[in-house]
């Protein structure tokens, strides 16, 4: 409304799956500076929103647009950093965490082009604000759940977005490195970057939360404004009606 | 040793095998990483109907091979990725299609006996004509794997992280299954269809034992290749014995030793970190899988 292409912007979206609905006509509407969490139960649809808000799972119906491109078309990757769930363990290759952080870098390199200086000094800086510099030459799929999550949060960094969008990053994290986290995620929101979470409970994230929207059933029951921010946009985010 | 070198033949093999050692486990650090161990196998059974289309037409059956495996390849990803639980039942079909196929075309032709140098590896026939084509072949797959290693890493790690990274995940998929595909071809003269795949798997099987990162896991397992490529066609030539399953055993034997030096270096490790992480890996917290169940129908 505001801006003419906000990062993103989902109307009637439904996702099915196995002949349930997992998504059940979502309509949302992020802006740029928005710290967005997205909440609810286990099997609310939380985490197939997000991804569906990247073009990762595709729609039944409805819409949904990357700063105001349709994800099939969308071609500016680099402005966006996600964050998924967990690091997979694949066929049990190892990978440093540097090199997993690197690879973040992946949407502004050329296939035909050896790395940079400016791709090392953004991996150096994004380890660095993870606090995994020390951490580097380490096999990840060693590492804790709160130091893998921070390495998945670091590849994204790497690739300095201008958004991210963060499956659960307090998933698996003991209370410790929750505040740890959210110290890292201060630093981003303070540079003024959009942040997509989802989240079970906010704990140490709720100072920097802008705005939750609540989902049950694949539908938002309730949206809230945080930090005395006025409600932005409200009708966009509430429920539309089921099939 | 050096008596073997006498042989052009064999001059060519040890060329041959240097150039397998090398780019099988490049591969295979990708296949494996992407839970494909078995991809190899399926395009080695794929392949000889390509060889046995080959005889049977007068063609080169390289050529044959070459092409019939990377559309089988490329059939394979494609089931693959299409659907979720057929998958492995269509691949299955495909592996016995291509053995089938491919020894009633080589008996229509009436060459029992060259089916078998294909099936178990026959180096001592190759001609320096062959070197060329594994040379080239060999060049191709190296090539891909320095151009596109960053994207394919990166696909083998996480294909929905590579997706929202702008990749071209369906191309690269294709790719890397095509590559196994060319790989295959270049590995059948000397180990044979049959057991073509273990020196994709194998090596690296035994190198990520003891390594801590992806780069290093692949180098590790190229030189493993080549060890057990280069002294497996050695042992062969001085004892008498067939040259594909003693690179093979090779290996494995390497593999059996790579297990043991894991395990002391992995000890190692775990008593270093044990004061600096006050959390265990998120391998083994029940917490970390809780959100999954909606995204892995």
């Amino acid at each position: 409304m505001t801006n003419p292409s906000p990062p993103f912007a989902m109307k009637g979206a439904r996702v099915r799956r196995d002949g349930r609905e997992v998504l059940a006509g979502v309509g949302l509407r992020v802006e740029t500076g928005d710290v967005l969490a997205v909440l609810g139960p286990n099997g609310a649809g939380k985490s197939t929103l997000v991804k569906a808000l990247l073009g990762l799972i595709p729609l039944a119906a409805g819409r949904t647009e990357i700063y105001g491109v349709p994800p099939a078309r969308f071609r500016d990757w680099k402005r966006v950093g996600y964050v998924p769930q967990r690091l997979p363990m694949g066929g049990g290759v190892p990978a440093t965490v540097r090199e997993i952080v690197s690879s973040g870098r992946v949407a502004r390199q050329s296939r035909w082009r050896p790395g940079t200086a400016a791709d090392r000094a953004a991996v150096d800086r994004a380890l660095a604000a993870t606090g995994l510099t020390a951490l580097a030459r380490e096999p990840a799929h060693l590492l804790s759940g709160g130091q893998q999550q921070r390495v998945l949060i670091a590849r994204a960094l790497a690739g300095e977005p201008d958004v991210f969008v963060m499956d659960e990053p307090t998933a698996g994290v003991d209370a410790g490195n929750q505040v740890a986290l959210a110290e890292t995620l201060r630093e981003l929101t303070g540079a003024g970057r959009t942040v997509v979470l989802v989240a079970h409970e906010l704990g140490p994230l709720e100072p920097l939360i802008t705005r939750t929207v609540e989902l049950e059933h694949g539908r938002p029951v309730r949206e809230r404004a945080l930090r005395g921010r006025p409600l932005a946009a409200a009708p966009e985010a509430t429920m539309e009606k089921s099939a | 040793m050096t008596e073997m070198l006498h042989y052009e033949f064999m001059r060519i093999a040890l060329v041959m095998a240097v150039l397998i050692g090398l780019t099988a486990p490049a591969v295979g650090t990708f296949i494996v990483q992407r839970n494909l161990s078995l991809l190899g196998d399926g395009v080695g059974h794929v392949a000889l109907t390509g060889i046995g289309l080959g005889l049977l037409t007068g063609t080169s059956p390289v050529l044959g091979a070459l092409v019939v495996s990377v559309l089988g390849a490329v059939a394979i990803e494609v089931l693959r990725a299409r659907s979720r639980s057929g998958a492995d039942v269509a691949l299955a079909l495909l592996f016995y299609g291509g053995l089938a196929g491919g020894v009633l075309l080589t008996n229509a032709e009436g060459g029992g006996t060259s089916l078998q140098s294909y099936l178990f590896g026959s180096i001592s026939s190759v001609a320096i004509g062959d070197l060329y084509v594994v040379a080239g072949l060999a060049v191709v797959v190296l090539g891909i794997v320095v151009l596109f290693g960053r994207e394919l890493f990166l696909l083998c790690q996480d294909e929905e992280v590579a997706r929202a990274s702008g990749l071209p995940v369906r191309f690269l998929s294709v790719l890397i299954a095509a590559t196994a595909a060319v790989t295959v071809v270049i590995a059948m003269r000397a180990i044979g269809l049959l057991l073509v795949s273990a020196l994709m798997i194998v090596p690296v099987a035994a190198a990520q034992q003891v390594t801590r990162g992806f780069r290093g896991t692949m180098l590790l397992a190229m030189g493993v290749g080549v060890l057990s490529a280069v002294s497996g066609l050695a042992g062969s030539f001085q004892y008498d014995l067939p040259p594909g399953p003693s690179i093979v055993l090779l290996a494995l034997a390497l593999f059996t030793v790579a297990v043991a030096g894991g395990t002391v270096v992995r000890r190692r490790r775990a008593r270093a970190t044990a004061s600096g992480n006050d959390e265990p890996p998120a391998a083994v917290r029940p917490g970390v899988e809780a959100e999954a169940e909606v995204l892995e129908g």
